[in-house]
């Protein structure tokens, strides 16, 4: 049984990289990637927390959390690719119409 | 059992504007019978009232409308003839105007207009409220609007239209600042008013006048005396009447006959016991109505527009009517009857004069007397009605102005004994000027030689007909209701709960007229005609209207009537003369209202108020402005449009709200809250 620690560790670990990745990268797919790391580090922590004090309702919130990101990855990636058509390219820092 | 459909005298005619308005453009000639027999049924309901009333009866019916105020129809002696006349002459003129705007393309839309603007009329009158009559009295002015306006493609016509409703809003302003002020006056006195009284209803308007106290009454007469003197055309307020001739001459005859200036003759005459009890109130009236007489018929002594000469003399003869009603301060409500009898004798003799004005310009297409001369060739009909109106506005021995303006005149030297004899002067001279103007019409249009080659046919007859029925009354009215309508006008008030003689202490008038005229006036309210008061007249006063009359058609003769012409107009006068020229000019009005008041006193106003506007008032508020638009300038840098500096202040922010939510719950938990 692994203790409910290393998983806590493991999800603010990967937390953390998401948001870091969020903040610095100019990439649209990275910016995607670190939502997704950002969803299933809180994903870990739910079915985690599940786990250790049996009770399944945790797990079901990570399943409606996945199908959400899912949804969420499909729309971001249209967004993405027509932004490619319209721009020539992902990277958001050129991508500053709605500026002052 | 006819009064139970009184509403029906408002109802049938609205109906007809509802008709009119939205099939009439289907139907043959505008929908225009539509509108003729509206009308000739408010008569015929009206007539019906007047034999199951006469003489000792009166309607009234009243429901309520919303906090102190009810709808009702009061149909007292004063009410029904105004009903009776306005319904019949109306209907004629719808008639005749059948003929007249036959193939006109707005003709729906005139009969439509027309129809509202006699249910209107008939509303104001039947109105048993002040309120009541307000509402009806400002749609009055609306039709006047859009019927002098009728060709609106004319400029001359839209600007006509303008300056009727402007001038006229004048004076209804006055007249609802005198409603406001009665209203306050009445709800002042807390009155204990039973089920189905409201305070402007005019039986609980009568019943109070006393206890109002004596300067409020008189800025209350002043006040509705504004209105009337804006909607009947009186001095200063008279300059948009000539000008109303831009509409079709049977707006004008509708207009100067039955169912406008009428109405603010009719006002002064429903509240004539507020103007008796006000001090000075009647004087008021009767120096606004003896000035404009004489004022207007100089002006109808040089006007060259057949029209315009007709509407000087509609002025002038409203002000021998106010004159009429303002000279009650000696005789008491007798005037209400004296000054109702000319008004309703007027509205037959000018309803006619004008219809014929209307016929003589549909066959010679011109307006201008000068252009005229020789029409009675050709148009004999036309000739001999309109000799039978003139000679009634002339006040010739045994029509109709006869017996309705020298009575006027007699009860003006009534007052003049009693109290002050310029309006009993400017009256007189008043009516010699009106047998002068008139007969230099009638002499310039129908006789001599033609001055101009015009068109030479008579009227149809769906216009004749009119005219002859209207010529019947224009000289046979006066003699054939003489006694009976001042018996029937002068119990008017008698069905309600109010006293001349209290009423005339505290207008003042007892003390001025000094002998026991309190009697006088009561004996008068309770329809013992003035006979015995004429007795102590002189008799050369009783003469004196036949011989104004009479010389002064003379006299027009003289000057106009190739028969007996003896003197050129240019001999007396030539055209450079000061004093034809400021009667040509109207004294100058123009010049002074438009010209000086309006241009430079008004403009200058609204100039510098203009620039109030822009510097004060727009000022700050720009400076605000722009200074929220300094500071936003600056906010909005924030939107630095790179996804990333979002994100960063989004976690900011959660991290903030974290902490802060952690120092409350710790906050909590130590009990520092």
């Amino acid at each position: 049984m692994i203790p409910l620690e290393l998983y806590i560790l493991l999800a603010s670990a990967m937390f953390t990289i998401g948001l870091y990745g969020l903040v610095t990268q100019k990439n649209g797919i990275k910016l995607m990637m670190c939502i997704e790391l950002l969803l299933n580090s809180a994903n870990i922590n739910l079915v985690a927390f599940s786990a250790s004090q049996p009770n399944v309702n945790g797990q079901v919130f990570a399943l409606f959390s996945i199908a959400l990101a899912a949804a969420e990855a499909g729309v971001g990636f249209a967004i993405l690719i027509a932004l490619y058509r319209l721009y020539g390219t992902i990277d958001l820092d050129n991508i500053n119409a709605m500026r002052w | 059992m006819y009064a139970d459909y009184a509403y029906l005298i408002v109802a049938l005619p609205v109906l007809a504007f509802l008709l009119c308005l939205f099939i009439g453009g289907h139907l043959p000639r505008g929908g225009g019978f539509i509108t003729v027999l509206a009308t000739l049924g408010a008569f015929i309901v009206s007539y019906g009232i007047f034999s199951e009333t006469y003489p000792h009866e009166i309607v009234h019916q009243s429901m309520h409308w919303f906090a102190e105020f009810n709808v009702g129809i009061l149909i007292d002696p004063l009410a029904l003839v105004m009903l009776l006349m306005v319904s019949f002459v109306v209907t004629l003129i719808h008639i005749y105007g059948n003929g007249y705007m036959n193939g006109d393309p707005g003709a729906d839309r005139y009969f439509a207009e027309a129809a509202l603007f006699s249910a209107s009329m008939l509303g104001l009158v039947f109105a048993d409220n002040l309120l009541q009559l307000f509402i009806f009295w400002e749609l009055v002015g609306l039709c006047s609007y859009l019927l002098i306006g009728f060709w609106y493609r004319k400029p001359s016509a839209a600007a006509a239209a303008k300056k009727a409703f402007l001038t006229t809003r004048v004076g209804d302003v006055l007249f609802l600042a005198g409603i406001i002020l009665l209203y306050n006056n009445l709800a002042s006195l807390d009155l204990a008013l039973k089920p189905g009284e409201y305070l402007l209803q005019f039986p609980v308007i009568y019943a109070n006048i006393a206890a109002i106290p004596g300067d409020q009454l008189t800025l209350i007469a002043l006040g509705l005396l504004g209105g009337a003197v804006g909607k009947s055309g009186q001095f200063p307020l008279h300059v948009w009447l000539p000008d109303a001739m831009e509409g079709p001459t049977t707006v004008s005859a509708m207009i100067h006959a039955a169912t406008m200036v009428t109405a603010g003759v009719y006002l002064v005459a429903r509240m004539f016991p507020l103007f008796y009890a006000a001090p000075h109130g009647l004087t008021a009236v009767a120096a606004v109505g003896a000035f404009t007489a004489l004022f207007a018929a100089t002006m109808g002594l040089t006007a060259f527009d057949i029209k315009r000469v007709l509407a000087f003399s509609t002025v002038s003869q409203l002000g021998f009517m106010m004159a009429g009603l303002g000279v009650g301060a000696a005789v008491g409500a007798m005037a209400v009857g004296v000054s109702m009898f000319h008004l309703i004798g007027h509205s037959f003799f000018k309803a006619l004069l004008f219809l014929c004005a209307g016929s003589v310009i549909h066959a010679v297409n011109t307006n201008d007397l000068r252009e005229m001369g020789g029409v009675g060739k050709y148009m004999k009909w036309t000739m001999f009605t309109m000799l039978i109106g003139s000679l009634s506005l002339a006040g010739f021995p045994m029509f109709t102005g006869f017996f309705t303006k020298d009575e006027i005149i007699l009860i003006a030297y009534e007052y003049g004994t009693m109290i002050n004899f310029l309006p009993y002067i400017f009256l007189v001279v008043a009516a010699i000027l009106t047998a002068i103007y008139t007969f230099r019409m009638w002499f310039s249009v129908f006789t001599g030689k033609e001055r101009s080659n015009y068109g030479k046919h008579e009227s149809p007859w769906v216009m004749l007909g009119p005219l002859v029925i209207l010529a019947v009354f224009a000289a046979g009215f006066g003699v054939a209701t003489q006694s009976e309508f001042y018996e029937y006008l002068d119990s008017n008030f008698e069905h309600y709960d109010l006293d001349f003689a209290e009423l005339g202490i505290i207008g003042g008038h007892v003390l001025e007229e000094g002998h026991g005229a309190a009697e006088e006036d009561h004996a008068a309210a309770e329809g013992e005609h003035a006979g015995e008061e004429e007795h102590h007249l002189p008799w050369y006063i009783h003469y004196l209207p036949i011989v104004i009359a009479i010389g002064g058609i003379l006299i027009a003769g003289l000057f106009y009537w190739d028969k007996i012409k003896k003197f050129d107009p240019s001999q007396v006068t030539g055209d450079k003369d000061p004093l034809r020229q400021t009667l040509l000019k109207g004294y100058y009005q123009h010049e002074i209202l438009t010209g000086w008041f309006a241009e430079t006193l008004v403009y200058g106003t609204a100039l510098i108020c203009n620039m109030i506007d822009i510097k004060l008032v727009d000022g700050w508020l720009n400076w605000l402005s722009s200074w929220v638009m300094g500071f936003a300038g600056h906010v909005r840098k924030v939107q630095t449009g790179i996804v990333q500096n979002y994100v960063t202040a989004l976690v900011l922010g959660v991290v903030v709200l974290v902490v802060v939510i952690a120092l409350a719950m710790k906050a909590m938990e130590v009990g520092l809250v």
